[in-house]
């Protein structure tokens, strides 16, 4: 199955555009090419929507760990805080197209601290946001008390973002994959793309199935996309970064938000079905190609006690599963957009936060695909960022 | 309680006064006051008193025991105040206010916040040989490993040693003394014991990680285990066969009633109806009986013995006349007692009504699902249609399996020259966790695994061990012989979902129904994966154990493919469930 083959490729052998990955981004970028009537296959080395795990949180205001972590990023992550902002509206006007209810619930986030130095912090960022145009707010523990009476006795204040929220990751890439395959959008699965190269004006890409002319090649695989640009010699900073996830059992709904710390890792949110979802950045290790990321006690033991720390209420779920999606690690901003070397390539990596912004990245990617401006300023997220002097 | 940890000094002393001189506990369920029998599960408190709907459902549905054996997740209760307890897993040690489970009431009010706890904060062991699963073939190989030098500690979750074939006896009551199977049970974990091996009783292994790190539960806190080899005999657990009512309270599996019999001596009713396929309904059905239960039938899904299946019995005459003798001794009880077996037969359905269930039974073999049938009023049905193997565990490390059709398992795939050798370095496996064998066949590999190990090790089989590896593999080969023509003797339909309706529950933890699961694959739902994510199937507390093996079957036959690992549900961390406060929680001790 996965040599390759030289022979055209039997579905496929000459298309206008091939999108390469089928994550979220990839397959809603196909949804809306084919809805305009271009000729688009979007292929997937795993299942298109589906073959890496998302965890659904969407995400607006700016990660304070990643703010302490990589400090030479803020400027990035700042400019990119637009993008996270439409994104929010777009999901929901994006659903509303799906037509199906995939729990996108837009009820807040919290960024909680538990002492006077991390709520200087949240203070100092929320103060930046709203010059940036947010509407964030720092709500003390009375306030707390009244708006989220789940959090426990540690939280003594916290960041509130109205616009996050979370949506159902299962409900919505099966809606989505279908939304795609209904406006024609071919969709391969299990076909990893082993060659990409230039063939004149146009693009050669040898799958484990045949080879693909396309006129345009939009490179949507996140942090895979690195090596398939490698082989076009162009140089992308985009890392794989495995983390770590845990699912509880579902109960009664108690958790409203999304909720995040102010300086340790952990991301908690609670999904239609009441399960507690608990990440937020704890490690997992990457396995060979092709294979789930590997999932390690220490992050278990590290996220879910941190979780039963600020929401003791959830001591007597039990978690039942958990499993490693990887993130795609840039530089606090994603890489979206054409490419002046190579007339026809495109990207549509978003970065972290990739399932809030897959739509909208997708969205505006297509708009450059078929000749269009996009809606919003993506300047910041051309790649030509990474050589430049 | 065994698996409760914060026992208070209040409770301390409650636990003194409540337990009686006869050795009953008073418990409290739902208010009512009943007397459990110390050291029996709080299932067989229950069923024992009457009270047969311990969980409520998402749906409102009434559930009660299925599996009997920490499997099903079917059970759980309420137990001072902390919810999920498994009620088969449960002892009886001291009074427990007992609440039935109702979905959504699981939140813990007025919890206090534990600190956070990094990995290096929990305790960790690592013991040179730890086998997991005290049952016939961990006995052995933890005997053989022993005896051979090696350091060696069993675990296993039930309170005590012996496993699903030993069964031990919890509770000495109603006069009944132990049988020769007990016995032999009772000599073997002496043995072990005796060699100097510790059994630890009550560990829950949760958590799996490669290369050889397991997570277990220990005196209500989580402990690491890093042994030098591991060897897994987990066993196997009853297979599914979803019908019309097979959730209904009052329908469990064939081994969770004879658990409530051979070691607590409950009887799960006093009607009992056993269906499915194979000797252990036989075994059962004669027990019950002699422990008083009225056996409506047996129904079994094999037809009636035929000049051909006798060559089968001589042949496993041949190889086992003790284990032909047993069987002949089961059935002649039944024919004595004018107990009616229906060859060829399987029950269809089942209907509740009043506190009865009414069963009907139909032809097994493949036709018309109208064939005319029997029905009987019964308080009891017993499922037991065969096992899959628990290799949970061995799946979760990475270790290899290929699909065996013949029998419908998922087989280990082990090395051929070296006994319980797996495709990870370290891990050993054997008995039926690998592919079901029997008893007879984990006790001869546990003994071979166990000296296998041992020399890897680098330890000197000594001749007394040598002449018992000789002996085991004869044993091995002879009870192979025996179990193959054991299943040629019960050769009939394997039923996996024939018998279900569209509106029957096929996953018993979500409560996802096979027309919702056809739906999805007719609706193109292209993986496993993707079937799970779009209906929920296999998601909930048993993690797929029961549905998962139909629905891959159905999948693989959809698309016309060989069964394959491609088409289970990826392992995936924990094994069991584990509360957030048990992952949370410094130990007490």
């Amino acid at each position: 199955m996965t040599d390759p083959s030289s022979a055209p490729h039997p579905r496929v052998s000459e298309i206008s555009t091939l999108v390469i990955g089928g994550g979220i981004v990839g397959t809603c970028l196909g949804g809306f090419l084919a809805g305009e009537g271009d000729d688009v296959a979007v292929i997937d080395a795993g299942w298109p929507a589906g073959s890496i795990a998302n965890a659904g949180s969407i995400h607006v205001q700016m990660q304070s760990q990643f703010m302490s972590d990589y400090p030479q990023y803020i400027p990035r992550l700042e400019r990119s805080l637009n993008l996270y902002r439409q994104a929010v509206p777009f999901w929901k006007r994006f659903q509303d197209d799906l037509g199906v209810d995939c729990e996108l619930r837009i009820t807040g986030g919290l960024m909680i601290a538990e002492d006077r130095r991390q709520l200087d912090f949240l203070s100092k960022k929320c103060r930046r946001e709203v010059e940036l145009g947010l509407d964030v707010a720092i709500l003390t523990r009375p306030e707390l008390a009244k708006l989220a009476p789940y959090l426990g006795p540690a939280v003594i204040g916290a960041e509130f973002c109205p616009a996050e929220g979370k949506v159902n990751p299962l409900l919505a890439n099966t809606a989505i994959r279908r939304w795609a395959n209904g406006r024609g959008a071919v969709l391969l699965h299990e076909e990893p793309v082993l060659r990409l190269e230039l063939e004149g004006k146009a693009f050669r890409a040898t799958t484990s199935r045949g080879i693909i002319r396309a006129g345009r090649v939009a490179l949507a695989a996140g942090f895979a996309s690195k090596d398939l640009a490698a082989q076009l010699s162009i140089e992308l900073p985009a890392e794989a970064d495995p983390l770590h996830m845990n699912i509880t059992e579902g109960t009664t709904p108690f958790i409203g938000h999304l909720v995040q710390h102010a300086d340790r890792p952990i991301t908690l949110k609670q999904l239609g079905g009441g399960q507690v979802v608990i990440g937020g950045g704890w490690p997992a290790g990457l396995g060979t190609p092709g294979t789930i990321p590997i999932v390690k006690l220490s992050s278990i033991i590290g996220n879910v006690s941190l979780a039963q720390h600020i929401i003791p209420q959830i001591a007597q779920l039990r978690i039942i599963r958990t499993w490693a999606g990887i993130n795609t690690f840039v530089d606090g901003c994603g890489i979206l957009g054409r490419i002046d070397a190579v007339p026809g390539l495109f990207f549509a990596i978003p970065g972290s936060a990739g399932y809030t912004l897959g739509p909208l990245s997708a969205r505006l990617v297509a708009d450059c695909i078929l000749g269009r401006d996009p809606s919003e300023d993506i300047s910041a997220c051309s790649v030509d960022r990474f050589s430049a002097p | 309680m065994s698996a409760m940890d914060d026992a208070s000094e209040v409770g301390r002393l409650m636990a003194m006064e409540g337990r009686s001189m006869t050795g009953t506990v008073l418990l409290t369920f739902e208010g009512r006051q009943i007397e459990g029998r110390q050291g029996e599960s709080l299932a067989a408190a229950l069923m024992a008193a009457g009270e047969r709907v311990l969980r409520v459902s998402r749906t409102g549905a009434q559930r009660s025991i299925f599996c009997g054996m920490g499997v099903c997740q079917d059970c759980l209760i309420e137990v001072d105040g902390r919810p999920n307890q498994r009620a088969c897993m449960v002892k009886v040690d001291r009074p427990a206010n007992i609440r039935r489970q109702r979905f959504g009431e699981e939140r813990a009010v007025g919890m206090a916040p534990m600190p956070p706890r990094l990995i290096g904060d929990v305790a960790q062991e690592k013991p040179e040989v730890l086998v997991i699963g005290a049952g016939p073939g961990g006995l052995a190989a933890a005997s053989a490993a022993r005896r051979a030098g090696a350091s060696v500690l069993v675990v296993d979750e039930r309170p005590l040693p012996g496993g699903q074939f030993f069964k031990q006896v919890a509770v000495e009551a109603g006069g009944v003394p132990p049988d020769r199977q007990h016995r032999e049970g009772r000599r073997l974990i002496k043995e072990v014991e005796r060699a100097g091996v510790e059994i630890r009783r009550g560990i829950e292994v949760w958590g799996a990680f490669a290369p050889c790190e397991l997570a277990v539960m220990q005196d209500g806190t989580i402990r690491i285990f890093e042994p030098r080899r591991l060897i897994v005999a987990t066993g196997a657990y009853e297979r599914a066969v979803p019908i019309p009512g097979w959730t209904l309270p009052g329908v469990m599996t064939t081994g969770a009633a004879q658990t409530l019999w051979r070691s607590y001596r409950r009887l799960p009713g006093q009607r009992v109806l056993i269906a499915g396929n194979g000797p252990l309904n036989l075994q059962v059905a004669s027990e019950l009986a002699a422990g008083g239960a009225k056996i409506a039938a047996v129904v079994e899904t094999a037809p009636v013995p035929m000049p051909g299946s006798l060559h089968a019995l001589a042949r496993m005459f041949g190889a086992s006349p003790r284990l032909v003798l047993d069987g002949l001794r089961y059935r002649t009880h039944l024919l004595r007692a004018g107990l009616p077996v229906l060859y060829g037969s399987t029950i269809t359905r089942v209907e509740a009504s009043g506190n009865a269930l009414e069963v009907s039974v139909g032809a097994s073999a493949a036709g018309p699902k109208s064939a005319a049938g029997r029905s009987f009023s019964v308080d009891v049905v017993c499922m037991g249609f065969g096992f899959h193997p628990s290799n949970e565990i061995l799946r979760a490390l990475g270790c290899e399996h290929d699909h065996d059709a013949m029998r419908g398992q998922f087989t280990t795939r082990l090395d051929a020259e070296t006994p319980g050798k797996t495709t990870v370095a370290g891990v050993f496996a054997l008995g039926d966790c690998t592919g079901l064998g029997g008893a007879r066949v984990a006790l001869a590999e546990g003994t071979l695994v166990g000296a296998t190990v041992a020399a890897d090790l680098g330890h000197r089989i000594p001749a007394e061990l040598q002449r018992a590896t000789q002996k085991a593999r004869e044993d091995l080969a002879r009870h192979r012989r025996f179990q193959a023509a054991l299943w040629q003797f019960y050769a009939g339909p394997r039923l996996e979902f024939e018998l279900a309706a569209a509106d029957t529950v096929l996953c018993r933890c979500e409560e996802v129904t096979l027309g919702e699961v056809d739906a999805a694959i007719a609706a193109g739902s292209p993986s496993i994966g993707e079937l799970k994510r779009a209906t929920r199937v296999g998601m909930g507390s048993c993690q797929g154990r029961y549905c998962g093996p139909l629905v891959s079957a159905m999948l693989a036959r959809q698309q016309g493919c060989e069964l394959d690992e491609r088409f289970c549900f990826a392992p995936r961390m924990p094994v069991k469930p584990i509360a957030v406060a048990d992952i949370a929680r410094r130990s007490s001790a």
